[in-house]
């Protein structure tokens, strides 16, 4: 699974990166995540998650070949 | 001249051809080009906002900004935006378009122009489409600041 990040999660991992590990929703990639880096959590707890143009909810079934992108809170304008 | 890395979007409203707005942008904003697209003959007000950088926030001096954008979404959710805002205001004209990369003090970073029969829904649909941009897209601004200082947004207080 690719994972995509942007903004402040940059902070606390690389850009883009494969993830080897096994996450069927996004509550279990939370939790792959935090393995990585445990001091990402609060702003992890405020992200969104997206599959190319959609947002997708946390029962998603995620698919060992998904590009992930994690969505911080926007501050546009 | 509106250029981007990102494809561009049709802006037909009502049979009016506009051309095509980019709207995730990397070069500077075209306020006047913006403004000059958005005039219709059934149209008797005409609202411009455009979002600058400030050379200050929270008392530290700003040198400069630097947006980003997960470009796919953020421009499906913009052209979503503006045609919900078309439907319920009954506008004769929607236009956004925001800036990514690195802007200086005074640039435009997002531009939101209206245009409908009358000034109150041109106002009220303008705020709408710029809190909502401001607020769900997904854009992101990061501050860097004179003293070598950076921090990014969140948007707490607007």
């Amino acid at each position: 699974m690719k994972i995509h990040v942007y903004a402040r999660l940059k902070d606390f991992f690389s850009p883009e990166f494969e993830l080897n590990a096994v996450a069927h929703n996004t509550d279990e990639l939370k939790l792959r995540l935090l393995e990585i880096n445990e001091e990402a959590k609060s702003i992890l707890d405020s992200c969104r998650f997206a599959i190319e143009e959609g947002f997708i909810d946390h029962d998603h079934k995620l698919k060992e070949n998904d590009t992930v992108i994690i969505i911080p809170p926007s501050s546009g304008g | 001249m509106i250029r981007s890395s990102s494809s561009p979007l049709p802006a037909e409203v009502n049979g009016f051809l506009l051309g095509t707005i980019q709207v995730i942008s990397a070069e500077p904003l075209d306020v006047v080009n913006l403004l000059s697209r958005a005039h219709h003959p059934s149209a008797g007000g005409v609202v411009l906002f455009s979002g600058e950088v400030r050379d200050s926030n929270k008392g530290r001096e700003v040198a400069y900004l630097e947006y980003e954008s997960y470009i796919p979404l953020a421009e499906k959710m913009i052209h979503d935006i503006l045609a919900e805002a078309r439907e319920k205001w009954g506008l004769k004209v929607a236009i956004a378009q925001h800036r990514i990369g690195r802007l200086s003090t005074g640039e435009s970073a997002v531009v939101v122009i209206t245009a409908a029969a009358h000034r109150r829904e041109a106002y009220e649909a303008n705020q709408h489409i710029i809190h909502r941009i401001k607020h769900e897209v997904p854009i992101w601004k990061c501050e860097y600041f004179s003293d070598g200082g950076h921090e990014w947004g969140n948007n707490c207080n607007c």
